[in-house]
């Protein structure tokens, strides 16, 4: 007997009848069948409010919806649309500040005395009515703190009640670029009588005496279009239309927000129309998505530099830290090819300062890839071996960029002039934290725009954030100590004209003498369906609920 | 020993386990050469030594490792977790949201992996080498082979993509509201709330994620099922059994299957851990706001209450999922004895 027969007699060898086989199989295949034949379709299910109701997928990066605690993307995002600052811009514009809840301001002759007129009948969703004390008391907040979005204020003396509907911001030196850094949801205006009720705190101690972020987590207390609902950590947002809201109601009724970490799965959703605005897409997506039938794709400039540091300092950067290396490496990149790899809409950066502010230097001024000059320059290094290390975050994409296609195109590149790099790639966190620590030979980065001002750019400058990071500090070099100097000199320049000189001048020395190579600027790619209107994104808050609407 | 004082064995030992899984985790969230200040504050306030220090003090990571530890432990004696760095919540309250999508999932997964994988076994085994055990053999090879995140997209693309069959990735509907949250559990809360509309919603929405999850198991039990079931048809007992002239349905189920069952069991305890670790890929393509993403999110984040919150919770189950198996060995074989 076979042991394939299992004890059983010829023409039994299939021990199991058909009624014993469908016994068998019952239990489990039925359970998927029934599953499929079960009532519960759609058509069941009772649309809440469908047509008011506009659903966007997000990648979530929200830590907090306490505006004085958060700087994070989804997060400004959401406090864009639930509170309001005193200034603000239009659509994509980053250039020119509108006015939000200050209707009018004046700055003092001697540029540190900023006075806001504030909007008349204007309420919080509580229905108490907004003052200057809610506006001292929020950016008291701020300051006091001390948490993620205080770097915003750097540089204000106080916040001062001129009576109801005036408020005065003092500088301790000028800062013409407080005007566009008051647009920012993390400084968005609250109701300071009900957040104290709530537990918020505003004086020196509220550090450790405010306790409103549990409350500003679950509810809002702003005079934003539309007020919040539900927060649920790694979910979901829903906001709704804020009927105190001092412009013309919202189109949009209901705002729901869900966490998509997959951008494939966020791609089939706008497809088949369970999703409204899909913002967490990559390039690939956009590509499908492009052929895909009442689907519209778009991509809005983001006000971010991708950069290449090279280490400065020779006991790091080693081959790097020499001049001559760094602008070998500048002529070696092929700028054509690493636009593709950054996807359409994205534009070629000649400096550091991204194009959407007034002070960029023109794409146009950039060196070209010149691979011979790039040889000649190593050549004349002295340098007879140029190796090293490209270190960068491997599981990082950045408004569509994959980090490690970047790193592995300029790789690839600097082999060309046999410049050989070995890649590092990590965590972002461990990436990062080296990156901060002023480790990295060779990176490759991206620097966001905190606020919307060619200022946030400055850290480039010998020893200033990136400058330290990159081993470049002002005793570097005469021409750094005046490089930094000039820094100082833009950022308390109150004339129009001589600062955006200033910064043209500022980018192109960063451009030629810092140890970097700046790469391009990217575009937001996103996509919603062809009967949504008014989708813009700000590279600073991303979509604005308030101008969406939805034909049927 | 009797099954009770096993029991009760096995349990005591559960809290000093727990300590050490708790250290360990501590010492692991800190041995990674990053610190949460990086990965929880923005690029300038990270550059900001005034809002470093504040971010440190308030989360008491400017106290030596010994006491922060130490704290961590009296509080979790007294049933706090601490506060969630990434969600600012109560890790505990974090726990509670996400813990009860990834056991819906997990054990219709598990439930789903045993009703189709049992008696998928049994037929290849029945019928070796014919086409049902081709077939049975091949949906184990791919079950056990193919990645879940590459299926799990896969299976969106063709059931809800392009046949329409699924509901779109996530637990509920963006337009179906949620049930009043009580037990967490939506279709439980659709349940006892009499929001029948959100319960359909969720049932929909389960299926696909569940299949998707309990690939792994599947394969896993049919070969399990299958090879065990090889061997018990070749025993004695069996034979006896038939010529004893039982119908063919009680040898094959009652004597047959119910000892290959013993070699199953323990794959099930092992794959419920499994099901638990492979929820963190399933839960990210079908956006399902389970343990599993909470998880990544805490480790991405340095969110070392929310991380070590994890560990202790997953290895809670583990522990006793591992001791109901080995009391449903006493259950099924009573040759078995615990002790």
């Amino acid at each position: 007997m076979s042991s394939a027969d299992h004890g059983f007699p010829k023409g039994e060898r299939f021990a199991v009848t058909r009624r014993e086989l469908l016994r068998l199989i019952g239990g489990g295949a039925g359970l998927v069948v029934a599953n499929r034949f079960l009532p519960i379709s759609t058509a069941l299910a009772t649309p809440v409010a469908q047509a008011a109701t506009l659903v966007v997928a997000a990648n979530f990066v929200i830590k907090s919806l306490d505006p004085a605690r958060t700087i994070e993307t989804t997060s400004e995002m959401v406090n864009h649309a639930t509170y309001d600052s005193l200034v603000t811009f239009d659509g994509e514009d980053l250039k020119t500040p509108k006015p939000s809840l200050a209707t009018s301001w004046r700055v003092s002759s001697d540029g540190k005395t900023y006075t806001f007129v504030l909007r008349q009948n204007v309420r919080f969703a509580s229905g108490n009515p907004l003052t200057a004390t809610d506006v001292k008391w929020s950016l008291d907040r701020v300051l006091n703190l001390k948490a993620n979005s205080l770097f915003l204020l750097d540089g204000v003396e106080d916040v001062l009640v001129l009576d109801p509907s005036r408020v005065a911001i003092r500088l301790k030196t000028p800062k013409p670029s407080i005007l566009p850094i008051l647009s920012s949801p993390s400084l968005g205006i609250l109701d300071s009588k009900f957040v104290t009720e709530q537990g918020g705190d505003a004086t020196p101690d509220a550090r450790d005496k405010d306790k409103a972020e549990t409350y500003l987590n679950a509810h809002s207390a702003g005079t934003g279009a539309y007020v919040l609902t539900r927060y649920t950590p790694g979910q979901e947002v829903a906001l709704e239309r804020n009927p105190t809201h001092w412009r013309p109601a919202a189109n949009a009724e209901r705002i729901v927000i869900r966490n998509i970490v997959e951008p494939a799965t966020e791609q089939i959703q706008v497809e088949k129309g369970d999703v409204d605005i899909a913002t967490g897409l990559g390039q690939d997506q956009l590509q499908a998505l492009r052929r895909a039938q009442g689907v519209s794709v778009k991509t809005s400039p983001a006000a971010t530099t991708f950069y290449v540091l090279m280490n400065a300092n020779p006991s790091v950067g080693g081959p790097f830290a020499n001049p001559k290396i760094q602008q070998a490496v500048r002529y070696a990149l092929d700028y054509a090819g690493i636009l593709t790899i950054a996807g359409a809409g994205s534009v070629r950066l000649a400096g550091v300062i991204p194009t959407l502010f007034p002070g960029a230097m023109d794409p146009r001024q950039g060196p070209n890839t010149d691979r011979d000059r790039a040889r000649s320059l190593i050549r004349e290094s002295g340098v007879s071996d140029v190796r090293g290390q490209l270190s960068y975050a491997s599981d990082s994409t950045i408004w569509g960029v994959q980090m490690n296609l970047l790193a592995q195109k300029i790789q690839a590149d600097l082999l060309a002039v046999d410049i050989r790099l070995d890649l590092n790639g990590l965590p972002i966190t461990t990436a990062l934290q080296q990156y901060r620590d002023g480790k990295n030979q060779v990176g490759v980065w991206s620097w966001a725009a905190d606020y919307p001002d060619a200022s946030d750019f400055l850290v480039y400058l010998p020893g200033r954030t990136v400058g330290k990071r990159a081993g470049w500090l002002p005793d570097a070099s005469p021409a750094a100590k005046a490089l930094a100097d000039l820094g100082d000199q833009v950022e308390m320049e109150p004339d129009n004209a001589k600062r955006l000189a200033l910064y043209q001048r500022i980018d192109r020395q960063l451009a030629e003498m810092g140890p970097y190579a700046p790469l391009f600027q990217p575009a937001v790619p996103y996509a919603f369906r062809s009967n949504v209107g008014g989708v813009t994104f700000n590279s600073v808050w991303g979509l604005d609920f308030y101008t969406l609407t939805r034909t049927a | 020993m009797n099954i009770g004082r096993f029991v009760v064995r096995r349990l005591l030992l559960i809290p000093p386990m727990l300590v050490g899984i708790t250290l360990l985790s501590f010492l692991l969230s800190h041995a990674v050469p990053a610190d949460p200040v990086t990965a929880n504050l923005g690029e300038q306030a990270a550059a900001n030594p005034e809002i470093v220090a504040a971010f440190k003090h308030h989360w008491g990571l400017d106290r030596p490792l010994p006491e922060q530890y130490g704290i961590y432990l009296w509080r979790v004696i007294h049933g706090d977790f601490g506060v969630s760095i990434s969600t600012r919540q109560a890790v505990a309250v974090d726990l509670r949201q996400h813990l009860p999508p990834t056991i819906e999932l997990a054990l219709v997964a598990i439930i789903l992996g045993l009703l189709i994988g049992i008696p998928l076994g049994i037929l290849s085994a029945v019928r070796r080498d014919r086409l049902v055990d081709q077939v049975g053999r091949m949906f184990s090879l791919v079950g056990t082979s193919t990645p879940i995140f590459w299926l799990g997209l896969v299976m969106i693309l063709v059931f809800y993509a392009k046949l329409g069959w699924a509901p779109p990735p996530g637990r509920l509907s963006a337009r179906i509201a949620a049930p009043p949250f009580m037990t967490g559990f939506v279709v439980l809360d659709g349940l006892l709330s009499g929001r029948l509309d959100a319960v359909a919603d969720a049932l929909k929405h389960l299926i696909l994620p569940a299949l998707v999850l309990s690939s792994y198991s599947l394969g896993i039990i049919t070969r399990m099922m299958r090879g065990s079931m090889l061997e018990v048809l070749d025993e004695d007992y069996v034979r006896t059994a038939r010529a004893k002239g039982l119908p063919r349905w009680d040898v094959l189920v009652r004597h047959a299957a119910r000892n290959a069952l013993i070699a199953v069991l323990t794959v099930v305890g092992l794959s419920f851990g499994g099901l638990l670790s492979g929820a963190v890929v399933t839960e990210t393509v079908f956006a399902w706001p389970g343990l599993g993403s909470y998880a990544f999110q805490s480790s991405t984040s340095l969110d070392i209450p929310a991380i070590m919150g994890v560990g202790i919770i997953i290895a809670s189950i583990y522990i006793v999922v591992n001791l109901l198996v080995d009391v449903a060995y006493a259950a099924i074989d009573p040759r078995i004895r615990i002790g």
